[in-house]
């Protein structure tokens, strides 16, 4: 066993539902990395790894909303093996959007009837409870509060879905 | 002039803020890309065109990325006003679908790498290699002839176990206290096969660094 194996094992393994990989601190924990330059190494073991999973279709990337390391396949492969969790039910990338519009104006939470608004639709339950089941978002029964769990941060490339929208914006 | 040729050294250059890059040491947006651009400019000419066209592009392909942080830097001001500004919009659910089309990932799990999978793998290995010796035992044939070499009154099996019973209240011993009372060497060399069967089979085990053998 060696670095690069533990490397693959941490950065692919499923903690939970909406958890994946690893983070830096448990990274370099596993390997025992003491040293004053473990950035530097863990910089270059990140990046030495990615070279041997470019040509599989792979990458590394990093879920800023939980501080995760991890592996997802490069988008040309995504788009041949269909990533939209949602293909099929617009309606719920829609309250999706809603959920992370809301989110981002709320420091990280909302709730049902905030959506219901936004949505400018009167039931948007079965949407959140779907949701909810595929670990999108964490309801509370009691508040109805809805809460974002990291899951989005994987499952969405952020930074792309910003540049389309304000391209969106500008159209 | 005509012997100038700096293309190698601008392409490890720019390998070399590739690398600084990626293990986040400098910013991209921070740096200043004319003094590469400036470089070629002033060092290419007929003599040397053929090598400048790959340096031509890396420099190029690194303007590209430095415009894609951009981008991203520019998208994210904002974010917030920028999704609701959409939802002003009233976009409808299939057009909100479009929005999010090229953005999803498919994240990578692989169970079998699993800790414990390897674990386990790496010890049925050693497990597989080292029970797999049968030991096949000789049947004598019905004859009058003679030979050199007759089987043995005794099954292999038989003369291990009996090696075994032997030298197990010595164990644990120095490697060679097994031999110690035998001369003929013949005698060793037939113990010592045993032993190398009894060390395959587990039954005894041998510690190099303290030469001992214990079970």
């Amino acid at each position: 066993m060696n670095e690069i194996s533990i490397l693959m094992y941490m950065l692919s393994r499923k903690k939970s539902i909406n958890q994946i990989g690893a983070t830096k601190k448990e990274i370099l924990k596993s390997l025992n990395v003491k040293n004053k330059n473990k950035s530097v190494y863990f910089q270059d073991l990140l990046t030495g790894l990615s070279k041997y999973l470019e040509p599989l279709g792979l990458q590394i990337n990093f879920n800023s909303l939980n501080s995760h390391w991890f592996i997802n396949y490069d988008s040309e492969l995504a788009e041949l093996i269909s990533a939209n969790p949602f293909e099929g039910r617009p309606s719920l990338s829609a309250t999706l959007l809603c959920v992370l519009t809301s989110c981002l104006k709320n420091s990280g939470r909302t709730s049902i009837q905030e959506i219901r608004t936004l949505r400018n639709k009167k039931d948007v339950k079965d949407d959140i409870k779907i949701l909810e089941k595929e670990g999108f978002l964490d309801l509370d029964k009691k508040t109805t509060d809805i809460r974002l769990t990291p899951l989005i941060g994987y499952k969405l490339d952020l930074q792309k879905l910003f540049v389309r929208l304000a391209l969106k914006l500008k159209e | 002039m005509e012997e100038l040729d700096l293309s190698e050294k601008i392409n490890k250059r720019i390998a070399l803020i590739k690398n600084e890059v990626l293990s986040g040491k400098i910013n991209l947006l921070e740096l200043q890309l004319n003094p590469i651009f400036s470089e070629i400019k002033h060092s290419i000419s007929i003599y040397n065109i053929e090598n400048y066209s790959q340096s031509y592009r890396n420099a190029v392909e690194l303007l590209n990325d430095k415009f894609e942080e951009l981008k991203n830097l520019l998208s994210s001001l904002d974010i917030e006003k920028k999704f609701e500004d959409f939802l002003k919009t009233h976009p409808n659910e299939d057009q909100i679908s479009d929005l999010f089309r090229g953005c999803w990932r498919e994240t990578f799990l692989f169970e079998p790498f699993s800790l414990k999978f390897l674990e386990y793998a790496s010890d049925r290995y050693i497990k597989e290699r080292t029970t797999n010796f049968p030991i096949e035992h000789l049947i004598r044939e019905e004859t009058n002839d003679q030979f050199l070499l007759e089987v043995p009154r005794y099954k292999y099996t038989e003369k291990i176990s009996a090696f075994y019973d032997k030298i197990k209240k010595k164990l644990p011993c120095f490697f060679e206290d097994v031999f110690d009372n035998e001369l003929d060497q013949i005698e060793i060399y037939e113990q010592f096969v045993y032993l190398l069967h009894l060390l395959q089979l587990g039954k005894i085990k041998y510690q190099k660094d303290t030469n001992t053998l214990y079970t």
